[in-house]
């Protein structure tokens, strides 16, 4: 056997695998979504219905709840992250062994399951029992009920999932940043009013193709959020915190409206694609244009 | 000092949570309603531990479901992966091929697994796979295999070629030269991707729950039921979710150099 043979021996499983498992399917749910099958009248799929189920998907008023709480969440967590994990890199920046153990310790909400996560702030924030309440009854203060009112469990989820991704963004920053020269971080630490003006004219532009790759994974990743929901409000009250993830997941394996919810699928999936494709390409004309600098 | 207080502050509201999970589940049960109980419970009690393991909790089937599609997917993930790696480092092929398949592992990356999870669904069906390891194995893999690929093929394509070389003149085909030169230097690429692996299997929730549905449920399914049940067994469901966490903590500490390398590997340097 030559050489070519063996590696395109080597390549073979498993993009085989990757055709059978996510191409096909892929494209068979976009089938499915230009037919009219509801899997629990019929076991196979029925007529061709065009775009019918896009339309219905579209005026669908629980969907345009679901696609702006979706919208609102990716937005708020990945800045909120951006900007908690940003600023922890720069905390914990060093050799130190405490800055060292902090920054692995740090690393822990990332690690765990999203839906262990949602079980594990629902306890935290549970209205009567929960330490977070407890604290701030004992400190005088309101206790809201944090995921049993509309606007304020969409917050909640906000915040949840941001710190079980700030880690992400604090783990690529820092090592962003421990790239850097030596003499640029050491300004960047020192103490005084430099600092803040070393940091927005010479660090942040440094790190900024980084950082807009992160913002990119976690505005995506956001997107496709539908495990916290399951543990913390299954997407109530009402249906104020059901996410697009979430909403399709209930209308396709729950209610088995197969060829509506692959419609909406493919509506998530060209919303999280043109996310991408919108950073690769922003990030592009900034690097261009600090190049042309 | 400012920035010592705040790191302790960060750690506090990063590790708060974990506490307070593994805490609640030593608590006895009647202790949760009395209000301003505090927080150290008065009496440490195993029974929410006896209780998911023991009876119908059925606990330790998933628990060895869990780990069973774990090991199978990191084991399987490498192996379909590192050699399809090294073959797009390699080959040389017509009409930008090489990148294409390369944008074929990347891509997975990008859209919501919802997408393909009904489909998955239809075909495990038809197979009669359903409820089944394997199901929720080849799910994982065909999720994990991505990250194995691109992580590799950064890793070799740093690699000097001419250390392949010699081995090339002494005769050595192209799996030997992988297999006795190439594999052995990427050690620490493939430790960063088989923990990243792991990772994602023992955490992963969509795909399992849309095909696991019964006897094969992994834990991170088992955990979501919580919410459907009738007044919440916090004792029971902190039990739970500690034997998802602590393993996956612990883990995660023993290995997290490895798991920041894979982390960090490909957007730092592109």
């Amino acid at each position: 056997m030559t050489d070519r043979q063996t590696l395109l021996l080597c390549l073979l499983p498993a993009l085989l695998l990757l055709a059978v498992t996510q191409f096909y399917p892929l494209a068979q749910s976009l089938r499915v979504s230009l037919h009219d099958w509801t899997l629990a009248r019929s076991p196979v799929m029925g007529e061709f219905v065009g775009g019918a189920n896009y339309l219905r998907v579209l005026n669908d008023r629980q969907f345009s709840g679901a696609l702006s709480f979706t919208l609102s969440l990716a937005l708020g967590s990945t800045l909120l992250s951006l900007a908690a994990g940003f600023a922890l890199a720069l905390l914990t920046l060093g050799e130190d062994w405490r800055f060292r153990m902090s920054r692995t310790l740090l690393l822990l909400p990332m690690v765990i399951a999203p839906v262990a996560v949602g079980t594990v702030w629902r306890m935290m924030l549970a209205a009567r029992i929960g330490p977070v309440n407890e604290a701030l009854r004992a400190l005088g203060l309101p206790t809201p009920n944090w995921l049993g009112d509309p606007r304020l469990a969409q917050f909640t989820l906000t915040v949840i999932d941001a710190w079980q991704w700030t880690p992400f963004v604090m783990i690529v920053m820092s090592a962003a940043l421990a790239s850097l020269p030596s003499e640029v971080l050491r300004a960047a630490q020192m103490d005084g009013a430099g600092r803040a003006l070393i940091l927005r004219r010479i660090v942040l532009p440094m790190v900024l193709p980084v950082l807009l790759l992160v913002a990119m994974f976690r505005m995506v990743d956001a997107l496709m959020t539908l495990d916290i929901v399951f543990t913390t409000t299954g997407g109530g009250p009402g249906f104020a915190t059901q996410t697009l993830g979430y909403w399709i997941y209930v209308q396709g394996l729950r209610y088995f409206n197969i060829s509506y919810a692959a419609a909406a699928s493919w509506l998530l999936l060209v919303l999280c694609m043109a996310t991408a494709a919108g950073f690769l390409v922003w990030r592009k004309r900034i690097m261009a244009w600090q190049g042309g600098q | 000092m400012i920035r010592g207080a705040l790191v302790t502050l960060a750690l506090a509201v990063s590790l708060g949570p974990f506490v307070v999970l593994v805490v609640n589940s030593v608590r006895p049960s009647d202790a949760f309603l009395a209000s301003g109980a505090g927080f150290i419970p008065s009496e440490i009690t195993f029974d929410h531990y006896r209780a998911v393991f023991g009876g119908d909790g059925d606990t330790l089937r998933f628990l060895w479901n869990s780990v069973v599609v774990t090991a199978a997917t990191t084991v399987l993930a490498l192996l379909l992966g590192a050699p399809a790696a090294y073959a797009l480092a390699r080959l040389k092929l017509p009409f930008r091929l090489s990148i294409v398949f390369a944008l074929a592992f990347l891509i997975v990356r990008f859209y919501p697994k919802i997408t393909i999870a009904l489909p998955y669904y239809l075909i495990m069906r038809d197979l009669g796979w359903l409820d089944t390891h394997l199901a929720v194995i080849l799910a994982h893999v065909s999720i994990t295999v991505p990250f194995v690929v691109w992580l590799m093929l950064g890793f070799l394509e740093e690699l000097p070629r001419e250390i392949e070389q010699s081995a090339m003149m002494d005769g050595c085909g192209a799996w030997g030269r992988f297999v006795w030169v190439v594999l052995p230097l990427s050690a620490p690429a493939l430790g960063a991707a088989a923990v990243l692996t792991a990772f994602t299997s023992w955490n992963e929730f969509l795909m399992a729950s849309t095909v696991a549905t019964n006897s094969a449920k992994t834990l991170p399914v088992r955990i979501s039921a919580f919410i459907t049940d009738k007044g919440i067994l916090w004792g029971n469901m902190a039990a739970m979710g500690s034997v998802i966490v602590v393993p996956v903590a612990l883990f995660a500490l023993a290995t997290q150099r490895y798991l920041v390398r894979g982390l960090t590997a490909g957007a730092v340097k592109g």
